[in-house]
């Protein structure tokens, strides 16, 4: 009862928080929507017992990302205040998309019919997180901190190309 | 006129004396003192020296006395299940009390945390100067100088400045201040003294202690004033950057010790080596001292203050993103400053020094609570020190001090840690 009222709260708050980000006039003010999204992912996580996969989140995406992306529109400066239309003319048939990828997401799930996880006391799962990452999964594991590292290092090439 | 009246200044006229309220008396006309012949004589520093020795005292037979805390707590948490249960309290009801309670308990932390703080800071930073600091609010030293300020805080004028965005001017200080509060949930007070003994408490912390950073964004955009913008750009900056080695400074820590549990880390450095050097981890060769101080240097550079206060700076931005708040949202901003310096302190506490453990065998009488209050409210008195002593960074210097030394610094901190441990084993 408790889990599922946390879940239908937190379901709204995310909801509503992207529906501010692609609908809110103000880009800061859709910047500052994606970070509550981000937010109630976490706590989606932490309502289904995954301690460090909620950390995680507030680490990487609130912590991280959200606020990244808040520091570039400050960067654009008087571009930041501005209020400019989210919606243009092809807003129907896109609408339409959504609303048949929606269906499609329903129908998937109910086939599959994970179910809701097993509500239990949270457990620590970090531990078992390490294993899996540095033991069964490790050569993935690398594959991605490597694309990671490329990709890092190719930005900063561009930036530094483009100072010159 | 003998040579000690003259180092004093004589007030000529009978001065009004705002502080208090009323005429300084004729024998009341010297400053600092005239109870000594002269502000800097031997008995005025004895007395000093005495005073400061009975407060010591005082304070370690109170805790002396007090015991360990969990310990008194535990007899009256059954004593009241017992009665909750007799009067047929459903038991879901009786914990949800308990956990209220003990979610008051931790919120009082960061706010009785700020009115010592503030006081404390302000006689720091006076002492450092020669000058006296607070010293009528409150008869002893000004102690209650704080208080008057936050009722002087409660009484503003709320100003909301015409072109500021109304919502996220109004949300920011909330933004700001509620991961403040939420972040000591995991983190230790004692042995056994946990709000919630969280098994990923480190993670946890430097999570919900880097959702500040939105708030402070979110109060530098939303005045209207290039000031505050510039204040919350450079703030977004600072933070993210010296967010990376304070987090890896940790890392080795953590690999030593084998878990992220605060209070394991704390407890796991119990013990001695020969009898005489304590296990803290800041004793573990080169490793623990050098991370020690990337994270000392990150904190500091994390809770804004001097060295690194390039987002407030007085002389260039006026206040930066705090100068269009007024009353109890600038409060807010203040409260959760100082809640960081007391969170940071608490860690190093915790991560270097041993949490609760005493640092000589023999001194094991007093509580771990008593142990742990000492070393953090030391670590507390050098970010004290810290502030009324370093110029400030210019902001490119900042940057490159984070980016090109810290950071190595800490990465290769890490392999070395790695190198300990195998040796170790």
């Amino acid at each position: 009862m408790t889990e599922q009222i946390i879940f239908y709260l937190l379901a709204a708050v995310i909801t509503l928080a992207a529906l501010g980000v692609v609908l809110l006039p103000t880009l800061m003010h859709s910047a500052l929507c994606l970070g509550l999204c981000l937010a109630g992912v976490a706590g989606i996580f932490a309502s289904l017992g995954s301690d460090f996969i909620f950390a995680a989140q507030i680490l990487v995406y609130v912590g991280g990302i959200a606020v990244l992306i808040l520091f570039v529109v400050l960067l654009a400066g008087s571009a930041s205040g501005r209020i400019t239309r989210q919606i243009n003319a092809q807003w129907l048939p896109a609408l339409l998309l959504c609303g048949l990828f929606g269906w499609a997401f329903l129908k998937i799930v109910a086939h599959f019919s994970f179910g809701l996880a097993p509500q239990s006391a949270p457990e620590p799962t970090v531990r078992a997180l390490a294993g899996l990452m540095l033991g069964d999964y490790a050569v993935p594991f690398e594959l991605i901190s490597i694309v990671l590292l490329a990709s890092m290092t190719g930005a900063v090439l561009f930036g530094r190309r483009k100072a010159e | 006129m003998t040579t000690e009246e003259t180092i004093l200044t004589k007030i000529s006229e009978p001065v009004f004396n705002h502080a208090n309220g009323r005429l300084l008396m004729p024998e009341e006309r010297y400053w600092p003192s005239r109870k000594w012949k002269s502000p800097w004589s031997l008995p005025a520093y004895r007395s000093g020296a005495a005073l400061l020795a009975g407060i010591l005292s005082g304070a370690v037979l109170a805790a002396w006395l007090i015991g360990e805390i969990p310990l008194r707590l535990a007899p009256l948490y059954s004593l009241a299940e017992q009665y909750a249960l007799s009067y047929g309290v459903p038991l879901f009801l009786f914990h949800l009390a308990w956990t209220v309670i003990k979610a008051a308990l931790l919120l009082a932390v960061p706010l009785v945390n700020a009115l010592f703080a503030v006081w404390w800071e302000r006689k720091v930073s006076a002492h450092i100067q020669s000058r006296l600091g607070p010293m009528y609010v409150g008869r002893f030293q000004g102690c209650l100088q704080t208080v008057a300020d936050g009722l002087k805080l409660f009484l503003k004028e709320d100003i909301v400045p015409d072109c500021a965005d109304k919502l996220v001017h109004l949300l920011a200080p909330v933004v700001v201040v509620i991961p403040a509060i939420l972040v000591f949930a995991p983190v230790p007070f004692g042995r056994e003294l946990i709000y919630a003994d969280l098994d990923i408490g480190t993670v946890y912390v430097f999570a919900v202690g880097g959702v500040s950073v939105m708030g402070i964004i979110m109060a530098g955009w939303a005045s209207g004033n290039k000031f505050s913008l510039l204040g919350g750009l450079r703030s977004a900056a600072q933070l993210v950057s010296y967010e990376l080695p304070r987090t890896f400074a940790v890392i080795p820590i953590i690999m030593l010790a084998g878990t992220l549990n605060i209070s394991a880390i704390a407890g796991l450095q119990a013990g001695y080596w020969g009898g005489i050097l304590p296990r803290w981890f800041i004793f573990y060769p080169v490793v623990g001292q050098v991370a020690f101080i990337v994270f000392l240097i990150a904190s500091v550079a994390e809770t804004n203050r001097v060295p690194f206060d390039i987002p407030e700076a007085e002389s260039e931005l006026v206040a930066g993103f705090n100068t269009e708040y007024s009353g109890m949202k600038f409060a807010l901003f203040f409260l959760s400053e100082f809640a960081y310096v007391l969170l940071s302190c608490l860690l190093m506490a915790a991560f270097f020094f041993g949490g609760g453990e005493p640092p000589l065998p023999f001194l094991g009488f007093l509580p771990s609570w008593a142990w742990f209050l000492a070393k953090t409210l030391t670590l507390m008195f050098c970010f004290l020190w810290f502030r009324w002593t370093f110029p400030r960074f210019r902001v490119d210097r900042l940057m490159d001090f984070n980016w090109k030394f810290l950071l190595p610094v800490s990465l290769l901190n890490i392999a070395a840690a790695g190198l300990l441990i195998w040796l170790i084993s």
